[in-house]
């Protein structure tokens, strides 16, 4: 029993292709350049909840794949989304997170665009007319936009598969909380954190982690059914976990009350925890009474912007709310119990693959895809490889080269 | 002599929390104490409460910290009180600026929050906090914290 020599540390460990991953992909700056194309720009995220944009001229600001996005609902009440970015010298045109606009006027030279991304207003355009620049031909670029149970998913590749055969069957946890439930989101926050995107992935889908949050699996957690939730896997990397009826105990987190079911979203109860995960950045989870919206953002390689909206029923009393704020923030708020551990997991990894000390991740759990089996890390990194043309365990073809 | 008291008590308050000194902190907390961390959200225009514990919560709070993964080194909170006024009840509040300092064990700091305490104190007799509202102007906190800053 010692330790190994580089050598055997270098070494693919020997496992098959779907059970580990090489660390060069958490490091490529190529890699990270082709993923932005390959795959953040091809595929469907949830850029905000249609509560966060209530009436005509709403606004919101987001972001995939380094393009700045306004997401706005028009005076016919459709919500459409266009690239941030001015047709004549490329500014930034809305600055702000939020807010409400008639129509968006350029800071730079005062063009105008109108809810439905038309160029309405050119100052002196008399001078383009010997160009024969055509104002009917500048309007803002139009980005794909879909919304479905209060959700609204954007996608950059105007060629893309439409949303309902993307997601296939992937909200089917979700369906009748979100169609029954008459829902806002009530908070909010981002966190920018110091890991490869995909680093801080794993941390979503690797369910045997749970034995890194020591207080919450001596308290909130309910070992027996941990061990028996199925694990379900959906077309194109979408997960589905939590499994029907699993549920979570609060009543023994010292200092916390329990969970009333007369504060449950309606279809669930105050215990019901569940989660599912849409290739590659957006996620749902609810805690019987509050639901989370979590979707990320890759910035570099080893820099990743997180945002998470939690999100309640719809009219409720200012009590109600402070309720529902200190569930929600009691796990996955800035000061939570969890989510703070995930994150610290991801960035305490990234370093070790930044610099090379570590080479490769293992994903060889196998409990027949229930409790704490790596299926979900396998089912993302086989889409991965799919949208790359690549392996993540064999990233640049060593195998081949090396005979 | 009042705003010097009520000054000695945010800063001990502050001195306590850095050292990680759990029980002497909830001493000089009334038994209703309150602590709350709020922040505005510009994204969805509206306030949010991140943190909320009476007495009893924060206790059990600090109980848990040595269970939780937190990033090792220390915190300090660079407070600077303000106004200072009695209220009605008999109360003080004061309303200081904070920055919150995280130095990691090799001695690297970096700035990891600024914002404003609302302390409601009481004086008459033992100074007590009666509660503290802090109100961050930092909304990404990195990987955040165990603790309230």
């Amino acid at each position: 029993m010692t330790g190994r020599s580089a050598q055997d540390w270098n070494k693919p460990p020997a496992l098959p292709a779907s059970h580990f991953t090489d660390g060069r992909i958490y490091r490529d700056d190529a890699i990270f350049a082709e993923e932005q194309a390959r795959i953040f720009s091809k595929v469907w995220k949830i850029a905000c909840h249609e509560s966060e944009i209530p009436n005509p001229g709403d606004f919101r600001t987001v972001e995939q794949a380094g393009v700045p996005l306004v997401v706005v609902r028009g005076e016919d009440a459709a919500v459409r989304t266009f690239v941030n970015v001015c047709s004549h010298r490329g500014a930034r045109i809305v600055h702000e997170a939020s807010g409400n606009a008639k129509r968006f006027t350029c800071f730079y030279h005062l063009w105008g665009y109108d809810l439905r991304g038309a160029c309405v207003a050119i100052p002196r355009p008399d001078a383009y007319e010997a160009a024969g620049l055509d104002k009917s031909k500048l309007g803002l670029r139009a980005v794909r936009t879909e919304t479905r149970l209060g959700l609204v998913f954007i996608n950059l590749d105007d060629n893309a598969t439409p949303l309902a055969e993307y997601l296939g069957d992937a909200l089917e946890a979700f369906e009748e909380v979100l169609a029954i439930n008459d829902l806002q989101v009530f908070t909010y926050q981002h966190a920018t954190v110091e890991a490869n995107w995909k680093e801080w992935q794993e941390t979503n889908l690797d369910l045997y982690h749970e034995y890194m949050h020591v207080a919450l699996r001596r308290t909130q957690t309910n070992p027996a059914a941990m061990a028996e939730r199925e694990l379900i896997v959906y077309p194109n990397g979408h997960i589905r976990g939590g499994g029907a009826g699993y549920k979570a105990n609060y009543k023994d987190y010292k200092g916390w009350e329990g969970r009333s079911d007369s504060h449950a979203l309606k279809g669930l109860t105050a215990a019901d925890f569940r989660f599912t995960h849409l290739f590659p950045n957006s996620a749902m989870n609810a805690r019987g009474t509050v639901m989370r919206i979590s979707t990320f953002t890759p910035l570099s390689t080893h820099r990743t912007r997180i945002e998470w909206r939690g999100l309640g029923p719809k009219g409720q009393s200012a009590e109600d709310w402070k309720l529902r704020s200190k569930h929600y923030a009691q796990y996955w708020g800035p000061f939570g119990r969890n989510v703070p551990e995930d994150l610290l997991a991801a960035e305490l990894c990234e370093w070790n693959f930044r610099n090379g000390a570590a080479k490769y991740q293992l994903l060889a759990r196998e409990e027949g895809m229930r409790g704490q089996d790596d299926g979900f890390l396998r089912a993302f990194y086989a889409q991965w490889g799919r949208m790359m043309g690549r392996t993540a365990s064999d990233p640049f073809g060593d195998s081949k080269k090396n005979g | 002599m009042s705003a010097e008291i009520v000054r000695g008590v945010i800063h001990r308050a502050c001195r306590l929390l850095d050292a990680e000194d759990w029980d002497n902190f909830l001493a000089i907390c009334a038994p209703g104490f309150a602590y709350q961390v709020v922040a505005h959200s510009p994204e969805i225009r509206r306030d949010m409460i991140w943190f909320d514990q009476d007495k009893d919560g924060l206790k059990a709070l600090f109980e848990m910290v040595p269970q939780h993964l937190r990033r090792i080194g220390t915190l300090l909170r660079h407070v600077s009180v303000g106004e200072i006024e009695r209220q009605a009840d008999g109360a003080w509040l004061a309303i200081s600026t904070f920055q919150c300092f995280h130095t990691d064990q090799d001695g690297r700091t970096h700035l990891l929050a600024v914002g404003r305490y609302e302390d409601r104190l009481s004086i008459d007799g033992s100074p007590l906090l009666l509660s503290r509202t802090t109100r961050l102007e930092t909304r990404d906190l990195g990987v955040g914290s165990h603790v309230p800053l």
